[in-house]
Order: C-alpha cells, then structure tokens, then sequence
C-alpha cells in the first residue's frame, strides 16, 4: 500500500536518486530542502516516514532560532515530541559521536550518508513502510521478479 | 655579588615563566589542531559528497526500471555532480599552493591568449547541469562581449577564478533566478571587465569589502549552505592578484554584482622580462 514519505535534505544529489527510487516504489514522496519547509510539511500533511539532513538550512522561519550545523537534530526532537509513532531516520554525513547519540536518543534511526549504499537505505525504509522484516533474500527475490539483475 | 639562594630564586622565577609561557603556546597549538580538523572535515565533505551522491544516482540507475528521459535527468546530475567534484578537487590543490609565497611559483604557468567571453560560454555550459538542479538558468549575454580583444593570462587558473564566481552564484542564487555573465573591453584602461550578477544573498557593503577573504562567509550563506568553507572567492583573489587585476563584489539593488577586471596586455612586458633573464641565464 503507497504511503507518503518526506524526505528533508539540502543536498539535491541525495535527494533526487533517494525520491526517483520510492516513487519507484509507489509511495508519494514529499520534499523539503531546508528545516522551516520540513516543519511545514510535517504539520500540514499525513506523513508515514520521515528522513531528516542534520547538517541543514534553517530556513527563513527558523533562523536565528536554530544552529545550521544541526538544524536536524531540531527536527528529531519536534518529530519524537510530536509524532511520537512516525518512522523516522536520520541520513546525514555527521560524524560527532555525542551528536549521533542525541539523535538516536530521539528513537530516530542514524545512517551515515555516503556510506551506506542506496540499497541499504531502501531497504531499511521499505521494511518500516511494509512492516516486514529486513531481508536481503526478499530484496533479491523482489528484484528477480522485476527483472532486474545485479 | 649574588648569594646561591638568590640564583635559586630567579631559575625558579624562571621555570615558572617558562612554564606559563608553555602553557600558552600549547593552548595555541589545540586552537590551530582544532581548526585543521574542521577544515579537513570541511573540505572531505565537499570532495566526497558529489562522488557519494554519483554512487546513488548510478545505483538509482541500475537498480529501478527508468525511462530514456529519466534516465537522461539522471545522467544529467551525475554529470553535474562531477563537476561539483573536479572543481573543489583543484580548488583544494590551489588552496595549498596559494598560502604561501614561496610554493606559488609552482602555480606560474606561460601566459596566453584567452577569450574570456568563449571561456565564459564554456564554463556556463558546464554548471548549467548544477544550476538547472536548483532551477536557476545562467546566460551569458555576449554583446559586446565577443567583440572583446583576449586578455594574456594563465588559462588554467582564470578558469579557476570563474568556476569559482560562477558555483558560489549557483551555490547562493534564488531558486527560478538567472545568473547574467557579460562583460566588455575597455579601450581607456586597455582591459577587459566580466560581471556576474545573480539574486539570493543580501550582502551589506561590509560583507562587500570582505566576500574574498579567507574563510570569511556571511550569516545568510552560512544558513544557506552550512558546509561551505568560504575559500572559493579568496582563490579567485589571489589569482586575480596575481595577474595584477582587480575583483570587485557590489549589491546592485537586489543582485550581487562581481566584476573581475584583466589587463589585455598587464602582464606581457613582465613576461618579456623573464624570459629575456631566462635566456640570459642559460
């Protein structure tokens, strides 16, 4: 079943190859390019799942108000605060331990951006989304029946 | 004549100068190791992002069914990317060499005619892939332009300047904005000036006088792009000086304004020189 699905990052690289692959997928994807147009769509829509940049622009609601070194992190806590059940992870480059730590704190999953194939991603979504397990075998099986090699 | 109590006294005055003065520079050193690390982070990110983002984009490729115009969109923003990442790589290979006086002989290369319109032309062709991610369209407007004589310049490093003004307007402009490049000849002074104009960042007449400084980044651009390290347009200046012209950074109403001019012929009689000493050398 399609769920909707917001994906906060500045960095359009990330993004776009990130959207392409859930719209793919089916689901409706949602994009925010910095924390005040994430915060916006948050509230105005019915969002499933969530990732968030930590390194991030404020935006012109937010500025002042929140370091742009970790504009993210603001936005793990209103999620955990506020949408307490909403799937959330973390894709971001950040490498500090202790600011790693304050993210996953917020019941938010960390995976460090660049590192982690797109695949492994994907994955990790899609078993969020579908409520299934993670399973390499599924994802091959799920390839296979696509046509779609290795 | 001193008693051995007394020189006691003053070694132990001493050391303990010594030791304060130790402190001090051990304080000083943290401070500089811990801008390095900021730095190399900083300039690690930069390089590794666009390459990280291409290993998605071909993933995406490879990975989902797309269709020919998709898959050209993608190919597009890898090209893009690439782009991104060739640029910052020779940047960060400029930035050693500039600071310092003595390693900047390792930048001098032989000087040679360059049409800086056709260069202009080239380069904005190269970051319209980038600037179209952002929905921002460069143009170069070349009249009268093309008509301009070409100015004697060390090719590689001019287009370094360029690449640099022109990705920090794709960086900061407004999304759905134009960045206009033209520029003319200016038969008085025997020069040729470049103006790039784009709209995105407000800059006061402060933050004009210090957009090229190193590491210098305004609060907006900081907000705007939190990774950037603010040495883009300090290479330009350097290597503008270099040639013994100038770069200026202006608001013009609601757009930035740089202008960079070259002398046609500013440093050919120098060049004349060298080589001259060169020959006389050997």
């Amino acid at each position: 079943m399609p769920k909707t699905v917001l994906l906060i990052d500045d960095e359009q690289g990330f993004l776009e190859p990130l959207a392409d692959a859930l719209e793919y997928e089916g689901h409706r994807v949602l994009k925010a390019r910095s924390a005040s147009e994430g915060l916006a769509l948050l509230k105005a829509e019915r969002i499933d799942l969530v990732t968030i940049d930590i390194m991030l622009d404020p935006g012109p609601e937010l500025a002042g108000s929140v370091d742009e070194h970790n504009a993210g992190l603001f936005l793990c806590r209103y999620v955990q605060k506020n949408y307490p059940k909403m799937d959330a992870f973390c894709i971001s480059v950040v490498t500090d331990v202790g600011l790693i730590r304050q993210i996953e704190a917020c019941g938010v999953r960390f995976l460090r951006k660049g590192e982690t194939p797109l695949r492994t991603v994907l994955n990790m979504l899609r078993s969020r989304l579908t409520g299934l397990a993670y399973s390499s075998e599924r994802e091959k099986r799920r390839k296979d029946d696509a046509g779609v090699g290795d | 004549m001193p008693t051995e109590s007394t020189d006691v006294y003053d070694l132990k005055r001493q050391i303990e100068r010594l030791e304060k003065e130790c402190e001090g520079l051990q304080q000083r050193l943290s401070d500089v190791e811990r801008d390095r690390v900021e730095y190399l982070q900083n300039v690690s990110h930069q390089i590794v992002a666009p390459l990280n983002a291409i290993k998605w984009h071909i993933e995406n490729l490879t990975e989902t069914r797309v269709s020919i115009d998709r898959a050209k969109k993608v190919l597009r923003s890898i090209y893009s990317q690439a782009t991104l990442a060739a640029h910052l790589a020779k940047n960060f290979r400029l930035m050693s060499n500039l600071e310092t006086e003595h390693a900047l002989s390792a930048l001098k290369e032989p000087l040679q005619e360059v049409e800086l319109c056709r260069l202009l032309v080239n380069l904005a062709d190269d970051f319209q892939p980038l600037a179209w991610d952002r929905d921002i369209k460069i143009v170069v407007d070349d009249n009268p332009f093309a008509s301009a004589p070409p100015v004697l310049a060390m090719r590689p490093l001019i287009i370094q300047v360029f690449s640099n003004i022109i990705e920090n307007a794709v960086k900061y402009a407004d999304s759905g904005t134009t960045i206009l490049i033209s520029g003319e000849y200016v038969s008085g002074s025997d020069c040729v000036v470049v103006r790039i104009k784009d709209r995105g960042i407000s800059l006061t007449e402060a933050d004009t006088k210090k957009v090229s400084q190193r590491g210098f980044r305004t609060d907006e651009a900081k907000r705007k792009y939190p990774a950037g390290t603010g040495f883009g347009l300090y290479i330009a200046r350097r290597i503008i000086e270099l040639h013994e012209g100038s770069i200026t950074c202006e608001m013009r109403n609601l757009d930035v304004v740089f202008s960079v001019t070259l002398s046609v012929r500013g440093l050919e009689g120098k060049a004349r020189t060298r080589s001259a000493k060169d020959r006389s050398a050997n």
